[in-house]
């Protein structure tokens, strides 16, 4: 995965635009655009992953994972994924939104979490190759 | 202090049941993940109760009679005290608890294992409170199975939380002796 180059950049980007394109489907379909908190929810999910990973580990002991801020941007990136799978859940349960439209934005979010995570997990190598 | 890591320390009050619990190096950032992730579910478990009961139907079969019964703040007072619980449960220093002597006195030790005591009455209050409210509200009432569904979603919320501070705790105390038997 070390050879990540332009033809993950090209797929990966093909992926989140049809991410948003169901998540922004599923919201103009019934004409009902709650469903749009889902992408919000999912574009920031990784965002205090990121931030609070410079908290930590920058120390004398690079293998060291146990700070206090670390965990903390740990707990709410997946409390904040989890938010995005259960809120069209919930939404749909009350009959906010058609059923259809939990799928699509579910299968939306997915795909743009998911290429999130594949982006980091594929362009990570590079500057950490000494660990 | 030259007391010796026995496996008996006749210091300790609580004994930690799972003393060599050395897991591999991911298993912290795993059980982080699966306590936030379980914080989330329990909390939505209940906002989902909150939202079906602002957005009622009326009894299957019967569509003049209005509901009979809503989620109040009486349904949401067992959530709060069990976040108030997890919250206090995490702000203690666990080095503190386990009792170890080397920082601090002992006043400190005892004083920290008073915020625990409270932090878990706090929670098992919460989980009391809420299978209280789902008898004393909804079960003997005899709700339609509809209607319960509100106070069997605030007993699956306490429940989640728990599990969720439990799962933190048991992760977050794993890599200290890991770590500690590591930097030996």
């Amino acid at each position: 995965m070390a050879q990540a180059g332009i033809k993950t950049v090209i797929l990966l980007s093909f992926v989140l635009a049809v991410g948003f394109l169901m998540i922004i489907l599923s919201c103009a379909l019934w004409s009902n655009w709650l469903p749009l908190l889902v992408a919000l929810t999912f574009v920031l999910a990784p965002l205090p992953n990121a931030i609070f990973a410079h908290c930590g580990g920058d120390d004398f002991s690079a293998d060291y994972e146990g700070s206090g801020p670390v965990d903390l941007g740990r707990f709410i990136t997946s409390t904040v994924v989890v938010t995005g799978f259960a809120l069209p859940l919930v939404l749909a349960h009350s009959e906010i939104i058609k059923p259809g439209a939990c799928g699509m934005s579910i299968v939306g979010g997915a795909l743009v979490y998911g290429t999130i995570l594949a982006y980091t997990a594929a362009f990570r190598q590079e500057d950490s190759d000494y660990d | 202090m030259s007391i010796p890591r026995s496996n008996y320390d006749p210091r300790r009050v609580c004994l930690n049941p799972f003393p060599n619990f050395t897991l591999g190096k991911h298993r912290r950032t795993v059980g982080i993940y699966l306590a936030g992730g379980l914080f989330a579910l329990a909390n939505w478990t209940f906002i989902d109760a909150a939202v079906l009961s602002a957005h009622a139907h009326s009894p299957y079969g019967e569509p003049d009679v209005p509901p009979p019964v809503h989620v109040g703040f009486a349904d949401w007072v067992p959530g709060i005290c069990s976040l108030l619980g997890m919250l206090v449960i995490n702000l203690i220093d666990k080095d503190r608890v386990r009792g170890e002597e080397g920082f601090g006195d002992a006043r400190a030790v005892w004083r920290a294992r008073l915020f625990l005591f409270i932090g878990f009455a706090l929670m098992a209050g919460g989980l009391a409170g809420s299978v209280a409210v789902l008898i004393l509200k909804y079960v003997l009432h005899h709700y339609t199975e509809q209607y319960t569904y509100y106070g069997y979603a605030n007993v699956s919320q306490n429940v989640a939380l728990m599990l969720s501070a439990i799962v933190l705790w048991i992760s977050q105390s794993v890599n200290s002796e890991y770590e500690y038997n590591l930097s030996i």
